[in-house]
């Protein structure tokens, strides 16, 4: 008997699943740091701003890739529903902790599904994702390092609009 | 014509020879390529079955389902959406793209 399924496609759908979840989280994210650059917008933070906007269209790549593999792969992309975006932040240092929040969050969820393809034996998921290891460690280093530069600045006084320029060193 | 999986109202069928598969609903027998059986596949698994049991969400227990762009269109009561439900997770299973042990889909 002739493989039709194998042969139209190279991954499984237990993979697929979790990529289209994933497809989902980096659209969420994308949003939600779209949601930060308005709110950093509004509230003065203009090069913070910048810094997010740049993030938002990222994420957006970040989801492009996934959904191109899963063109790839002959597999079934679904393109994600996005709801639920704060808007909300009490300051800007609440932004950028809800930012490593996220991104350890996205972290985890990449994990998982290494861990998964692995479990499943698929290994073109396995090494695809090599990628967004590697990446996630970039993000999250570069959210704790503004992190700590937040710390040390401090936010009294003129500290809030120094971080904000400062920012500028993670804008590449 | 080989039997993929048989569950209680449905089989699938592939056909080697025209590189496709063939859902028989009963009523009618539906050709599909591998994609939309994907798509059937996300449809199917993405119907929360509680809401069949809560009057508010689904007052009336069935489901309209459109296949293939818009060709097909079937109403299906609970325990046929339960049945395709079976036929489509064993499927992939027969077919050899799932392991079948992780259920993964949710949304
Ligand atoms: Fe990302
Ligand atoms: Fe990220």
């Amino acid at each position: 008997m002739k493989d039709i399924a194998r042969q139209s496609m190279s991954i499984k759908v237990e993979s697929m699943d979790l990529l289209n979840g994933q497809i989902k989280m980096e659209a969420h994210a994308s949003a939600t740091y779209l949601a930060m650059a308005s709110w950093c917008e509004q509230n003065g933070f203009f090069t913070s701003a910048k810094f997010f906007f740049k993030q938002a269209e990222e994420e957006r790549e970040h989801m492009m890739k996934i959904f191109n593999f899963l063109v790839d792969t002959g597999a079934n992309p679904i393109s994600p529903e996005v709801t639920g975006i704060n808007h909300d932040y009490s300051s800007i240092v609440d932004v950028f902790e809800s930012t490593l929040e996220h991104e350890v969050k996205v972290t985890k969820s990449i994990h998982n599904i290494v861990k998964k393809a692995r479990e499943l034996g698929d290994f073109a998921t396995e090494r695809f994702l090599d990628w967004f290891v590697m990446e996630q460690i970039e993000e999250e280093n570069t959210v704790r390092d503004i992190l700590d530069m937040i710390e040390v600045t401090g936010t009294e006084g003129v500290g809030l609009q120094m971080i904000d320029n400062q920012v500028a060193n993670w804008i590449e | 014509m080989n039997v993929i999986f048989q569950s209680t109202y449905y089989t699938l069928y592939q056909a080697a020879n025209e590189r496709c598969f063939y859902v028989d609903f009963g009523q009618k027998t539906v050709r599909m390529s591998l994609c939309q059986l994907l798509a059937l596949r996300h449809k199917v698994m993405s119907i929360n079955i509680e809401d069949h049991f809560d009057s508010d969400l689904n007052a009336h227990g069935f489901e309209v389902l459109m296949l293939c762009n818009k060709e097909h269109l079937f109403v299906l009561n609970t325990l046929e959406i339960l049945d395709l439900k079976t036929l489509v997770s064993n499927s992939f299973v027969s077919l050899g793209l799932s392991v079948g042990a992780l259920e993964t889909i949710t949304s």
